[in-house]
């Protein structure tokens, strides 16, 4: 057994009579990665502050290195050596690496004046810690996320940590960064320092981490060493339920129909190189491909915000030019946009106004005025078919959870009646029970006869929700898999990373 | 690191240089050791000026009240001046020093403790200190008759001067050296203190910093005070200067023309970047457009037009640079 590092006893936590924490004990041993999972609302972000001596538990003791805190402060937790790095990385863009990493030492030292020779010595150590080389001089603003989360990391090293605490670090970063962020993680350990990694993606959990702490509703469930999980498994201790997946199958009538969408030869400069696809009416076609590998930009290609340099699109077989989102949406094309919350909502405006912004002209009544019962129906209508779970429809979007938000996008562009359905990472950041309630209504629509082109770039997801899945990689198309059910997760991983020894596709 | 921001300082010396070659090819006198100086002179208050409203843009605020403090504080030292009778430079310093940091220290008190937007409370506390000094302390004119004689006397004090051909002479002015003291000492603190460090962090990302366990409410009273502290003597050194102290003078000119120079200069108007010698070079030219574009045979009201143009230009190149930069992030996060 290793020595504990840190132990939480019987923590509670209540907020307005809302129990966000139920009696909840995590003990993390020296040097060891210790998992915590979750879905939105379990009580993760009230542990991993009440660890950090953020949030004051109503009852329950946090003993850390053998000796009580009964009244834990953030500074006494940041002297014990936990480093809490918070989603949004707390860097300052503006100010240069070597800075940044040095920066808490000025608080830490009571210094009045700066000495840059320190400040570039202190950064260089901690990078070398993690062996990691990131110009010390180089505009924290122009460096990639994944760079800047090391930054971040290397920063909680110049005060001593013994506990980092990454709250969903791996959500921002690609597949490869990801596998960078481990291998760090892993020189953490030899230093003898405890990770606590927070993650909704259960692949990577199983990974990384040596003992998984499940919460559930703010109740512990359990603490399982990860050999001992699966998927499923997992799964089931997060929701309490199980949640099947049976992979969508693609009727066999409409597979014989002339295709709704056509694209020949797409290509845009630095973008996407000579794309050509097609998909029919009830499909659901997977877009998959690292970040970078064009997928966003192809689909927006589609909905007119980003115009190709050449190629034809097809729409029912009549070659169309989408200049516009206008076109687009005339044509009978949506586009659930990838960032929810700053393209695809108006978060300060009603659930209801949102519902009805991209169909005004359909609510005209007598003298060119909106009609409030027409209105009113709608609203009604597409917050029944999706489950929005709100107070009303006056409600501001803000106020609605992960899930919630995610339908109420969707019900904004179903309200336009798409033909073709473009949904770009349609479940970042929800957690699983949204998801597959995601994944349902995504069938549904395409059982109603609507083609579904579904960007992600989780594999199990991809395989699971689509019919037939597309490739990308560096721009190009370079593999259509034309039945999802027949793949696996590890032959899709292959393809999309590019990394196979036999060349998958090439 | 600092490649591009040193591009943006050399391609605006590049535009004073052909600008200033372009006046003198019209008129030669422009070019001349005595017109530099006269620039300087003329040049100092607003520049002094844009370093403090500078310091403020750095930190992510926006502190409009400058001109209001100047006046304010001239108008209020050459009034207890001329009613105590004590005609002392330093006196007038002090008294004026004292008006500066406390308006400053009023915004910093409006602004840490409600999280007012610092443009609001700038703007209105602008409003505030003078129109308070108009019903309380008056608005009469003072001429260069009653005018103390310290002023007078610190106005043409030289630090050296060379003669003309008819046996005159002229002179660089000593304002030059405060100048380049208030330059130095700005320069010292941004580069050297952790204070001044702050001011940069706070521009970039304020929550951060409080996370990191700095003191805000300490750091916004210095950058305002600051601001204050320097606006006072600029309304020194202009009274000095013109040898007339009028209620309503600073107020309606100054403020677009600091904007314009610092915004020229490169400073980011969201805060967090920027240089001091940007800001130096932006008051350059916007002063050499002040006074020359007669020279080129346009009238002076293009000079109001400049101005609003720089600004609008300036503003968007900063955010067409943040755009810019944005995409940047993606092609690198590729690799």
């Amino acid at each position: 057994m290793k020595e504990t590092f840190l132990e939480a006893r019987n923590i509670s936590k209540s907020y307005e009579g809302v129990q966000a924490l139920n009696d909840v004990s995590l003990t993390i041993g020296k040097g060891e990665v210790h998992c915590l999972v979750g879905e939105n609302g379990s009580g993760k972000s009230t542990m991993i502050k009440i660890i950090g001596g953020v949030v004051e538990p109503d009852s329950g003791s946090i003993v850390i290195n053998g000796k009580a805190h009964p009244n834990l402060q953030a500074i006494d937790a940041i002297r014990e050596g936990i480093q809490i790095i918070y989603q949004d990385l707390s860097l300052i863009p503006n100010l240069t690496v070597a800075e940044n990493i040095s920066l808490n030492q000025y608080v830490e030292r009571k210094v009045n004046f700066v000495n840059w020779k320190d400040v570039h010595q202190i950064a260089a150590r901690a990078l070398a810690a993690i062996e990691e080389d990131i110009p010390l001089d180089e505009i924290v603003e122009n460096l990639p996320v994944a760079k800047r989360q090391l930054v971040a990391i290397a920063r909680s090293l110049t005060q001593n940590a013994r506990l980092i605490i990454m709250d969903e670090p791996t959500s921002a970063i690609t597949r490869e960064d990801v596998e960078h962020l481990f291998a760090v993680i892993a020189r953490l350990k030899e230093r003898g320092i405890s990770t606590l990694f927070i993650s909704h993606k259960l692949s990577e959990v199983f990974r990384i981490a040596e003992a998984v702490a499940i919460l559930r509703d703010g109740r512990k469930v359990g603490d399982f060493p990860a050999a001992e999980l699966d998927d499923r498994k997992l799964t089931f201790l997060m929701t309490g339920r199980e949640i099947q997946y049976t992979p969508y199958q693609f009727d066999g009538a409409k597979a014989e129909a002339p295709p709704l969408l056509e694209v020949r030869g797409l290509s845009r400069r630095g973008q996407f190189q000579d794309v050509s696809f097609s998909v029919r009416a009830g499909e659901i076609l997977g877009l998959t491909g690292l970040i970078g590998s064009g997928r966003t930009e192809l689909a927006l290609a589609l909905f007119g915000l980003n115009p190709p340099d050449s190629g034809e699109i097809f729409m029912n077989g009549k070659s169309v030019r989408i200049g516009s989102p206008e076109v687009a949406k005339r044509l009978g094309i949506g586009y659930l946009p990838e960032d929810r919350l700053t393209q695809g909502l108006f978060v300060g405006q009603s659930i209801g106004d949102n519902i009805v912004i991209t169909v005004l002209k359909k609510l005209l009544g007598a003298l060119g005025l909106i009609d409030p019962m027409k209105r009113k129906k709608l609203e009604n209508g597409w917050m029944g078919e999706l489950a929005i779970k709100a107070t009303s429809a006056r409600a501001r979007a803000f106020s609605l959870s992960g899930g919630n938000q995610q339908r109420l996008v969707l019900a904004k562009w179903l309200a336009t009646e798409p033909r073709v359905f473009i949904l770009d990472g349609p479940t970042i950041g929800i957690d699983i029970a949204s998801k597959s309630n995601i994944h349902e209504i995504i069938r549904g629509l395409a059982q109603r006869g609507i083609a579904i082109i579904m960007i992600s770039d989780e594999i199990p997801e991809i395989l699971h929700t689509c019919n037939r899945v597309l490739v990308m990689r560096e721009g190009r198309l370079v593999k259509e898999i034309p039945n999802a059910s027949a793949t696996t997760e590890e032959e899709l991983n292959t393809i999309v990373s590019g990394k196979a020894g036999n060349g998958a596709g090439q | 690191m600092n490649s591009i921001f040193r591009r943006n300082e050399f391609y605006l010396l590049l535009v004073i240089i052909v600008f200033s070659a372009a006046i003198t090819i019209v008129n030669p006198a422009f070019l001349t050791v005595e017109n530099m100086f006269d620039l300087i002179r003329s040049s100092t208050g607003m520049c002094i000026l844009a370093i403090g409203f500078f310091v403020v843009l750095l930190s992510g605020g926006l502190d409009v009240s400058f001109p209001a403090v100047a006046i304010v504080a001239q108008y209020i030292t050459v009034n207890v001046l001329i009613a105590t009778g004590v005609d002392n430079l330093a006196f007038a310093f002090l008294l004026a020093a004292a008006i500066g940091i406390a308006f400053g220290a009023v915004n910093a008190f409006f602004i840490s403790m409600f999280r007012i937007p610092t443009f609001i409370v700038t703007l209105a506390t602008m409003n505030i200190f003078h129109g308070a000094m108009l019903e309380f302390v008056g608005t009469k004119a003072i001429n260069a008759g009653q005018l103390p004689n310290a002023f007078k006397g610190f106005g043409l004090t030289y630090l050296f001067s060379l003669p003309r051909g008819d046996g005159t002479y002229y002179g660089l002015t000593v304002l030059a050296a405060i100048l380049v003291g208030i330059i130095i000492i700005t320069w010292l603190i941004l580069r050297f203190t952790v204070m001044g460090r702050v001011i940069y962090a706070l521009g970039g990302n304020a929550e951060a910093v409080k996370r990191a366990g700095f003191n805000i409410t300490r750091t916004q009273f210095f950058i305002y005070c600051y601001a204050g502290l320097l606006a006072s003597i600029m309304g020194i050194i202009h009274v000095s200067l013109i040898r007339y102290s009028n209620a309503t003078y600073i107020i309606n000119t100054e403020l677009l023309h600091v904007i314009a120079a610092v915004v020229l200069g490169g400073a980011s108007i969201m805060g967090g970047t920027g240089t001091l010698t940007g800001t130096v070079l932006g008051v350059v030219m916007i002063s050499i457009l002040e006074k020359n574009l007669v020279l080129l045979g346009l009238s002076s009201y293009w000079q109001q037009f400049f101005v609003g143009l720089i600004i609008v230009l300036g503003v968007s190149i900063t955010f067409v640079q943040k755009r810019f930069q944005g995409r940047r992030t993606f092609a690198l996060s590729r690799d």
